[in-house]
């Protein structure tokens, strides 16, 4: 079986929600020689479709919570051929969160996982968090990165928030704030004063290895 | 001449007679979940997190609907916890200005139903007992004020035990074990809802989030709708169906149940579109925006949506769901300034 057919099933098994097709295709696919990272991009054009079908409301938060437990368990058998693949390490602190409002962990669980694989420090503070839990947590830790996670669209207000309260605490500019997840558009990115706005998962990992680059 | 509607009903004859959808000298005006505010805590010196656990303070802080925004109705069970807490779930209570929360996303970290048993004291646990003190008391002082008790449905039980993304991803995958579970739980709910009515509720409203936010409709059938007829057959008082969140394409089911009254919200869109699915099937209650509108709108902005819902159809004008605590008095006293000088519509 050609690298093309492995990287459509594994993209199919996510879309489908199926878990365990997920894990044997990427086990299967990982035995023929593809390229992990390419399963990972596949994987995640996959959830980029359960979002438009989340949108349309053909899915739902139940659906979309399945797709990406696919994914999970797939990266799970990804992550040490991740590391392989990985060469240069890259020592960034960030902190990762779903703002308060929602409880989805599906895009920010896969960008701290390729994060962590790509050797960064990952402090995953959960979902439903707070403003003023992201804020005292910049304070504390002085991440190089704050990571913000959002996929229902009533919680966008929150991302606002974070920023003004990063502003009024004197820490905006030490922390390059990223943002991503199926509410967030970069339009909204800019209006709200984050720095970045990552279309996936892949593409924020590459924005942070870039930034941490950048300053070290 | 008076710009208000002539009463003869009291507000608990009107409220019980708007839930079953019957007459009413004017639209009755109430919520069947929180209207606490910091302003009500303040005015009574009923706070949180006291209100949701010390009896007198329950029924201080609930009493404020009555008093002070001139609801027709009283409930007293702000926040979605108690009877979870009662189950073994660990809550943080917050404080006045936060709504209790779970401790664990993952509930009380137990899948297999066998291994999990109904406290036989679920009725005596320090946050149920309060809530069913709290309703003889209100009931003691308030003969003429509708009481409204209220019990989480096992959806929302299994929510809070599970944790929600478990119950999610099992409503696809794990569907006998979830119905277990739903099975069990909803004995919780039945005798939990009795027990109040017992103490002197009137009506029970039955939250059951199973929300087009998070489900199909095909799931609130699956998975819900028999659960929720049995209900109705089980408690012997009018029940409120609540579920947040646009449940336009579920509401063909929710007239299937044989609930008296559903609580709605906002996000459903014109509750004219709610009044024609639902027919006369079922009661509304609703569905002003928190949000926008009672927080941050003016009392003409609140009277204006006031009006509309009523012109709609909708039997009990009130906030379309529990309201940020920020909420003013003057934008609650607003809803019932509508209700009292609707005169059919214009």
């Amino acid at each position: 079986m050609g690298e093309a057919s492995f990287l459509d099933r594994i993209r199919r098994a996510i879309i489908d929600g199926n878990i365990d097709g997920a894990r044997e295709i990427a086990k299967e696919a990982i035995n023929a020689g593809v390229s992990a990272l390419k399963l990972v991009n596949a994987m995640s054009s996959g959830m980029v479709e359960v979002g438009k079908l989340l949108e349309s409301r053909v899915y739902f938060v139940a659906e979309v919570l399945v797709s990406a437990e696919a994914m999970s368990q797939a990266l799970e058998v990804l992550k040490p051929y991740l590391a392989v693949e990985e060469s240069k390490r890259y020592h960034g602190k960030i902190i990762l969160g779903t703002v308060a409002g929602d409880i989805h962990d599906i895009g920010k669980g896969i960008v701290a996982t390729l994060l962590q694989t790509a050797g960064f420090e990952v402090i995953d503070l959960g979902v439903d968090v707070p403003a003023e839990m992201f804020i005292e947590k910049v304070r504390e830790i002085k991440p190089d990165i704050l990571g913000l996670s959002s996929l229902l669209t009533t919680s966008l207000p929150e991302i606002k928030k974070i920023i003004e309260g990063l502003k009024t605490a004197g820490l905006r500019d030490k922390v390059k704030v990223i943002v991503g997840g199926a509410a967030v558009t970069k339009d909204f990115a800019e209006e709200a004063g984050v720095d970045v706005y990552c279309l996936d998962a892949v593409e924020g990992v590459e924005i942070c290895k870039k930034y941490v680059e950048g300053i070290k | 001449m008076s710009e208000e509607v002539s009463e003869w009903m009291s507000p608990r004859k009107r409220f019980l007679s708007a839930v079953l959808g019957g007459r009413v000298d004017r639209p009755a005006a109430g919520s069947a979940t929180s209207v606490a505010t910091i302003e009500q805590m303040e005015q009574t010196g009923c706070f949180f997190p006291e209100a949701h656990y010390i009896p007198e303070k329950i029924a201080g802080l609930a009493s404020a609907a009555y008093e002070i925004i001139g609801f027709d109705c009283i409930m007293p069970y702000f926040s979605v916890w108690l009877d979870a807490a009662a189950l073994g779930c660990q809550v943080n209570w917050g404080d006045k200005y936060r709504m209790p929360d779970g401790v664990s996303r993952e509930g009380l970290g137990i899948t297999d139903p066998n291994q999990f048993r109904i406290p036989e004291d679920f009725l005596y646990k320090p946050t149920t007992s309060a809530l069913l003190e709290a309703i003889e008391i209100l009931r003691g002082r308030y003969p003429n004020v509708a009481i409204v008790g209220k019990v989480m449905g096992p959806w929302t039980l299994c929510l809070h035990i599970l944790g929600v993304k478990r119950t999610l991803i099992w409503s696809k995958i794990r569907k006998d074990l979830l119905k277990e579970w739903i099975k069990l739980l909803k004995e919780v709910s039945i005798e939990f809802a009795k027990a109040q009515v017992k103490a002197g509720a009137d009506v029970i409203c039955w939250p059951d989030h199973a929300t087009g936010d998070l489900v199909s409709a095909e799931t609130y059938r699956e998975f819900l709708l028999e659960v929720h007829r049995e209900a109705v057959r089980r408690v012997g008082a009018p029940l409120i169906l609540h579920i947040c969140g646009n449940t336009v394409d579920r509401l063909p089911y929710i007239c299937e149940t044989g609930f008296d009254c559903f609580h709605f919200d906002s996000k459903c869109g014109d509750p004219l579109k709610v009044r024609i699915i639902a027919g006369d099937r079922i009661s509304l209650m609703g569905n002003i925006n928190n949000p926008q509108t009672l927080l941050y709108g003016k009392p003409e902005d609140v009277m204006k949506e006031a009006k509309h819902a009523l012109e709609a159809g909708v039997n009990i004008v009130g906030p379309e769901c529990a309201i940020p605590t920020r909420v003013t008095n003057e934008n609650l006293k607003a809803i019932v300034k509508m209700a009292k000088r609707f005169k059919g519509k214009s």
